[in-house]
């Protein structure tokens, strides 16, 4: 069988898989994203916890993603619950990471001016240091969202949902006529889909990124 | 755990805008309090820092971490009730087989991807090939939305199983990002030092050996450190191509439903990645020249 006549052939399994495995990455980087955002905001004024803040994420990083999935098995169980865990701690490093360069790079009497006309705090983060720190965050969450997609793959090991199983069901036929099929339609599915999403993003910084400060 | 070296920059920075800021009003007091002793620290490690930036403290949080975490969790595996399934995955020196084989799969594909991408790096920031660049840049960022996982499946189906597979697959993987990290090295020279360097009568050949890479290294440095990092997370997927390591404690773990085999696996397999990235951060600073070190 021909990869084309599998990839017809089982299109509507496919098409499930590649829609939760868009769905899961799209899910846990939109959580990952509030939450970094968040973390950056609460923590780049101080120099002590926006550093501590890079540093723990930087660890998570560090961590392979078998061996994270597999620390998290034994205390959630196999299943949607440690992918989505997985997926959200891995997304948050470089939204965290590139929010705090961000906001710690807006030039500070951009912010002194926004005081001065009367902006309290609340609307100073929100309408001038935010606005001006989203390039960078919108960079972190490409560079996150790729990674993910990866992951994700790897996640199906332990039950997980998305293309990663056609690749596992792959590993586990290997030798056999269709296992090259099935890996190579996991694979290339992902790919796609990564594609996908980083055009998605370059349309997405065209559009939210104020045009005062494009480059 | 090491700072970033971007935070770095941002520490110099930072200090003038903080004292306009501190004067004013709006900032509670608390927090005032907060900055100032934050602004009063950072500047001490770079200040006393000038040769070795950061602390020992700091140096020797991450082995005595990994020391504590590893003898907990012999400790806990010793005292763990295991049947014969999981006896089997373990006995015989399984683990430490899967340990070695790890490490050697990460060395080996490290080595591999940095005679590949340092030299590529350098041909493609020559005056004849800079032209190829951003294409070569473009089709390597492109491959890097192929996942890890079904890219090394995919050359074990071609090569065949086993460890040799994946360190292809390994190697392939992590070229891009030490590929990127040094010609953005290279080009992040300033012009006018090499210019400086042809004007004295340097051949192009001892301006590369004598002046660029020397200002390259720390990015060259940061490359072999991610390459590093990224090969001990990819030989854990060696494992679903007969390629051994450290995976195959985990997925022996997952697939017979054994927690300890898995909790064993896991641990080791952070253990030695957070080792590998301490290992190198240490390298990076060692052999950093020193001229750069108050500029980078």
């Amino acid at each position: 069988m021909s990869f084309w006549e599998y990839v017809g052939n089982r299109h509507a399994q496919l098409l499930t898989d590649t829609l939760q495995h868009a769905s899961a990455v799209f899910q846990c980087m939109v959580i990952a994203t509030v939450l970094g955002v968040l973390i950056g905001v609460l923590t780049y004024r101080s120099n002590w916890a926006g550093n501590l803040a890079t540093t723990a994420t930087v660890t998570i990083l560090t961590v392979p993603s078998l061996a994270m999935i597999g620390l998290l098995i034994p205390i959630v169980g196999l299943g949607v619950a440690p992918t989505v865990i997985a997926l959200t701690l891995y997304g948050l490093l470089p939204v965290v990471r590139n929010a705090i360069v961000g906001l710690r790079g807006v030039d500070p009497t951009l912010v002194d001016a926004a005081k001065g006309i009367g902006m309290s705090r609340t609307a100073r983060l929100l309408r001038v240091e935010l606005p001006l720190a989203w390039p960078p965050i919108l960079t972190g969450i490409r560079v996150a969202t790729q990674m993910l997609m990866g992951i994700a793959a790897i996640a199906a090991f332990a039950s997980g949902p998305g293309l990663g199983n056609e690749i596992f069901r792959g590993i586990a036929s290997l030798g056999s006529a269709n296992a090259l099929n099935q890996v190579l339609s996991g694979t290339l599915g992902i790919a796609i889909l990564a594609l996908l999403f980083d055009a998605v993003y370059v349309l997405i910084g065209r559009l939210t990124i104020p045009r005062g400060i494009r480059a | 755990m090491t700072p970033r070296d971007e935070s770095h920059p941002r520490r110099d920075e930072r200090p003038p805008g903080e004292h306009e800021v501190h004067g004013l009003a709006f900032r509670d007091v608390v927090q005032a309090e907060e900055r100032a002793t934050a602004t009063g620290e950072a500047p001490a490690p770079v200040a006393a820092g000038g040769a070795r930036r950061i602390s020992w403290q700091k140096w020797t949080f991450m082995p005595a971490f990994l020391i504590v975490a590893l003898l907990i969790t012999w400790l806990w595996f010793r005292g763990a009730r295991l049947d014969s399934i999981a006896h089997q995955a373990v006995d015989n020196g399984k683990v430490g087989l899967a340990v070695r084989q790890h490490i050697q799969l990460t060395v080996v594909s490290t080595f591999f991807v940095l005679i590949i991408a340092i030299p590529l790096g350098i041909a493609l920031t020559r005056a004849k090939l800079r032209r190829a660049t951003p294409v070569a840049m473009a089709f390597a960022n492109l491959g890097q939305a192929v996942p890890a996982l079904g890219l090394l499946i995919l050359l074990v189906i071609w090569l065949g199983i086993g460890a040799g597979s994946a360190v292809v697959g390994m190697v392939i993987y992590a070229v891009l990002p030490v590929l990127a990290n040094t010609i953005a090295g290279l080009r992040g020279i300033d012009p006018t030092l090499t210019e400086a360097a042809r004007g004295i009568g340097m051949s192009p050949m001892g301006v590369l050996r004598k002046v660029e890479l020397p200002l390259a290294v720390p990015l060259i440095l940061a490359g072999v450190r991610t390459a590093l990092v990224l090969n001990v997370g990819t030989a854990t997927l060696a494992t679903f191509g007969g390629g051994g390591g450290l995976g195959d404690l985990i997925s022996a773990g997952i697939v017979t439903q054994r927690m300890p085999v898995l909790i064993l696996g896991s641990v080791l397999t952070v253990a030695l990645a957070l080792l590998v990235e301490w290992l190198a951060s240490l390298a990076e600073l060692l052999l950093r020249p020193h001229g750069l070190e108050a500029t980078t």
